[in-house]
């Protein structure tokens, strides 16, 4: 017996294909270093109320992504310096949210806090789980300042600077936004830009849906002026009368009348059929089989002696 | 003195019973609610407007406006309530999508597909999505509240309910009421509307009967439809995904056991989960607003705006088509997507202004477009908006 025909090979390279993602690690390219402090003298504290330094990591994902078993260093030399614990609770990060990692050269003070300390002119790096593949790293600058820590101006993003307030574990942007529902409401008061916006997307999407069958018959090549004359030809043939209007290219037109005139005549037929039956009862006798499982002999009827 | 501590002892176990009954907790609130469930239920039952809805949403309405002491997880808005967890799948967009699974694997798009110009029928009459979209803005409603409100005018319940669970949760159960309401009434709201925009002449326009459409067609239409108009509004994919993927279980021929299931037992489980929870979301305290009354006339409004975009659609359209190939405006109403409530309004009109011309199988057409249109249209809503 054969577990694999060769029709199934394709697809399961398709498989291993679109699997090879998950060899790399759960969706850890998505992580990134988000924002950092180097000198703590009366920012965040830790779980054991000291001032250290910190890096915050962010999820810019839309699913969970575990950091566990992936490296975090200071040095691009040694990828793994501090490889930071799996199957924890803490290091699962929910999607567009943080984890903060003390770097207090303490790691004996639990899997958060890191075995090196930031200084400026290292380098920050995050490292896949074969401690090789670098997914995200900053380099610390020269000048830093004491207590104002150093991130992406918006999560995730491009740009770097010194924040103007410290975010761990929160949203770098801290400026007031605007939803895009209230900026419709600014831009648009009235509703009256959403309608044509809107509506133009709407009939763009069904054009396309228009267009697209409206060539899809040539494309296809079905041709419905032939169709409808090869029927009309069939029927010629068969001897079976034209429809109404007589002409070929009016192979399949049936009017509303002659639609009208078939279902009529389908249902009176079907009702004639019920009308004219006999009234003879014919009764049979049926002859069962004995069977102990249908006996009453063994019926619960029967009181036990 | 013993039996005076028990006396009290057993007055005040019952009085604390009875403080716990509905008949302590009602309100004026409640007793109109189960006014309006009774109405649903008869309008349902007697009348036979829409008993598949009208008799779920109707009971869910009795069931969510028994007045109760809060606390013991018994509302469904109370977090652990049984009715609250079969509240999620309202809450969190999860039965609209199945829903729209099962009507996929029923639909049969040969009308679209064999006079696809029918299409833009239906993206014209969601006109009145967005005519309600301004006038709920006007009234001073968000731009969130104004466009869940506005999609009542799609005439698709399910879909008004996933957008309205995305982006105005608060007015779920009068948006999903209004919506079903609605649709249930659309044989009273839109013939006035037909007759008033058309003249004699237009009324008895005969369309050139649909050709036959082949299973390849159908096939690649499911597909090809899914692509394209998921492909301009992705935010649209759990709707318009679920329905030409039921869609293709039909047409593909192979799948007839899973397409059986989705527009079979599949369909009607969820519909009778979501029937029954957006009915009981109804609760007096939380129902009975001065918004709600707003979302209802709107919703009215919505309907009427949605007939008119898709009858004058059409009488303009006309005006571009050769003779032989006019399209009878009475099938522009069908555009909005009460399916097929809106096609059969378009036949028992035009039947009355000639016995001999059919036009349902023609507002079939427009009729399935409208589920399309309002689809995307909730898509670009919720892009904009969210």
């Amino acid at each position: 017996m054969r577990f694999i025909s060769f029709k199934t090979i394709p697809v399961f390279l398709l498989m291993i294909f679109t699997g090879a993602g998950g060899l790399h690690a759960q969706s850890a390219v998505d992580l990134r270093i988000n924002e950092f402090l180097v000198y703590n003298d009366s920012n965040y504290v830790d779980d054991f109320g000291e001032h250290s330094p910190w890096i915050e990591i962010f999820n810019t994902a839309f699913n969970t992504v575990d950091i566990g078993g992936l490296y975090l260093t200071d040095d691009l030399s040694v990828p793994a310096k501090y490889k930071i614990a799996a199957g924890q609770p803490v290091t699962r990060i929910p999607p567009r949210s943080y984890v903060v990692f003390w770097a207090d050269n303490m790691p004996t003070r639990g899997i958060l806090h890191l075995n090196f300390s930031l200084r400026e002119g290292k380098t920050i790096a995050l490292f896949d789980v074969n401690g090789r593949t670098l997914i995200d790293s900053v380099s610390i600058p020269r000048t830093v300042l004491r207590n104002v820590t150093y991130g992406r101006i918006a999560d995730g993003g491009s740009a770097w600077s010194n924040l103007e307030k410290s975010t761990p574990n929160a949203n770098n942007d801290t400026s007031d936004k605007v939803t895009s529902g209230e900026l419709f409401m600014q831009m648009d008061p009235s509703g009256l830009g959403m309608t044509v916006i809107a509506m133009s997307i709407v009939f763009v999407a069904l054009a396309l849906l228009f267009l697209f069958f409206k060539y899809l018959v040539k494309v296809i090549g079905i041709d419905v002026k032939k169709q409808r004359q090869s029927r009309a030809k069939i029927r010629a043939k068969t001897g079976t009368q034209t429809w109404a209007g007589g002409d070929d290219t009016a192979g399949l037109e049936l009017s509303g009348e002659l639609n009208a005139a078939i279902a009529m005549t389908l249902y009176l037929y079907s009702v004639e059929l019920h009308d004219t039956e006999n009234a003879i009862l014919t009764i049979n006798k049926v002859s069962r089989t004995y069977s102990p499982w249908s006996s009453k002999i063994y019926g619960l009827n029967r009181l036990p002696k | 003195m013993e039996n005076s501590g028990f006396y009290h002892f057993v007055v005040d176990h019952v009085s604390q019973f009875l403080s716990y009954t509905a008949f302590a907790n009602l309100t004026v609130g409640h007793v109109v609610m189960i006014g309006v469930g009774l109405l649903f239920i008869y309008l349902a039952i007697a009348k036979g407007f829409e008993p598949m809805l009208l008799v779920p949403i109707g009971f869910g309405i009795l069931v969510g406006n028994i007045a109760f002491a809060p606390g013991y997880e018994i509302g469904i808005y109370e977090h652990g309530s049984v009715m609250n967890f079969l509240y999620f799948g309202v809450r969190y967009g999860v039965y609209p999508p199945l829903i729209f699974l099962g009507i996929g694997a029923m639909t049969d798009f040969s009308a679209l597909i064999s006079n696809p110009k029918l299409i833009l029928v239906g993206a014209a009459a969601q006109l009145g999505i967005f005519g309600a979209y301004c006038l709920a803005l006007a009234l001073g409603f968000s731009p969130t509240e104004a466009g869940s409100i506005g999609i009542i005018g799609g005439a698709d319940g399910p879909t008004a309910i996933f957008l309205t669970s995305k982006l105005a949760p608060d007015l779920l159960g009068a948006i999903a009421v209004s919506a079903y309401s609605y649709m249930a009434l659309v044989p009273v709201i839109q013939p006035p509307i037909m007759r008033l925009l058309t003249t004699k002449k237009e009324r008895l326009i005969r369309m050139k009967p649909a050709r036959v459409v082949s299973k390849k067609e159908k096939i690649i239409f499911a597909i090809a439809g899914m692509i394209l108009t998921t492909a301009i509004v992705p935010s649209a994919i759990p709707l318009l995904g679920m329905l030409f993927f039921g869609n293709l279980l039909k047409e593909s021929g192979v799948t007839k056991r899973l397409a059986d299931t989705a527009k079979g037992p599949m369909i009607d489980i969820v519909t009778i989960l979501i029937g029954l929870t957006v009915g009981a979301s109804t609760q007096a305290t939380t129902f009975l607003t001065v918004k709600s009354v707003g979302i209802f006339v709107l919703g009215a409004l919505s309907f009427a705006i949605a007939t008119i975009g898709g009858v004058m659609f059409v009488k303009i359209f006309n005006l571009f088509l050769k003779e032989g190939n006019k399209i009878n405006p009475l099938i522009g109403n069908a555009g909005v997507s009460a399916v097929p409530h809106s096609a059969r309004v378009s036949q028992v009109v035009g039947l009355q202004y000639d016995k001999t011309n059919h036009l349902l199988m023609h507002a079939m057409g427009p009729n399935v477009a409208g589920v399309i249109g309002s689809a995307v249209a909730a898509g670009i809503l919720l892009s904009f908006l969210a």
